[in-house]
């Protein structure tokens, strides 16, 4: 086998290893040949194995007899979790900077005074949360996070 | 025209009732279906939407899976599932057929 079917043999594996395992003794082998003759006709390994993690996520979510409905509902709250993770890894990306454009706009700005001398304090700006401490809060209650939340400013 | 029967496959997705209306030709197993139904609907099932209907027809007693030939699983439809696909269809030719009606009387 070439080293990119071999890479490719060993995606599908990966998307078929997140089957219960049930599903994977009574399928797995056929599942595998199955991909091997669709990626031979052309389909992307790829979205088969993406074909595959999906039906995989809907095995788990599905109730079975021998899996009662707490099973499938601490797989959905898993899921939930990861996509909390991703989405603060998506929002870590953006910078900081743009947390501010989500400011309401009727909050005033600090007023600069056009003239007298004031004490040094007053003219401290509100300074943004940084994005990581926001965000990582949120991912880790499990809850998809909005950029609109770092908007919050510490003054 | 007598009480139609109960369709079953009403809330079973499109990709069941493809499987079941391929495997009512004679039995197939996974590869053999999704190139059947590429050819007669033009709907490339990916294979993880093929096993989980599979899984779903054979839960409700729709169609069985024969022995092995190999590592391939053949399917192959079963009397209440023939039974079901049949209701299935009268109930889509039902409304198939008013709706084109609707569309006559509309002159659209």
């Amino acid at each position: 086998m070439s080293a990119t079917g071999a890479r490719q043999a060993r995606l599908v594996g990966a998307a078929l290893r997140c089957y219960p395992g049930r599903w994977r003794r009574r399928h797995a082998d056929e599942a595998a040949e199955l991909a091997a003759l669709l990626i031979r006709d052309g389909t992307p390994a790829s979205s088969i194995a993406w074909n595959y993690l999906v039906g995989a996520a809907r095995e788990w979510l599905t109730p079975r007899p021998g899996r009662p409905l707490s099973t499938a509902a601490a797989a959905l709250l898993a899921m939930t979790c990861l996509l909390g993770f991703s989405a603060a890894l998506v929002a870590e990306t953006v910078p900081a900077k743009a947390a501010s454009t989500t400011q309401p706009a009727s909050s005033p700005k600090p007023a600069r005074p056009s003239t007298g001398v004031t004490s040094r304090r007053q003219f401290t700006p509100c300074r943004p949360v940084t994005p990581r401490l926001a965000t990582g809060a949120s991912a880790a209650a499990g809850l998809l996070v909005v950029q609109g939340t770092t908007s919050a400013r510490s003054c | 025209m007598g009480t139609p029967e109960r369709d079953v496959l009403r809330r079973v997705g499109e990709a069941s009732v493809l499987v079941l209306v391929s495997l009512a030709a004679g039995p197939k197993h996974g590869y053999a279906l999704i190139q059947d139904v590429k050819q007669f609907a033009g709907v490339e099932l990916g294979p993880g939407t093929l096993y989980g209907a599979l899984d779903r027809l054979e839960r409700l007693g729709l169609i069985e899976s024969m022995p092995a030939d190999d590592r391939r699983h053949p399917y192959r439809i079963t009397a209440p599932g023939a039974a079901a696909l049949r209701a299935h269809l009268d109930s889509l030719e039902r409304v198939s057929a008013a709706g084109r009606l609707r569309l006559q009387l509309g002159g659209i």
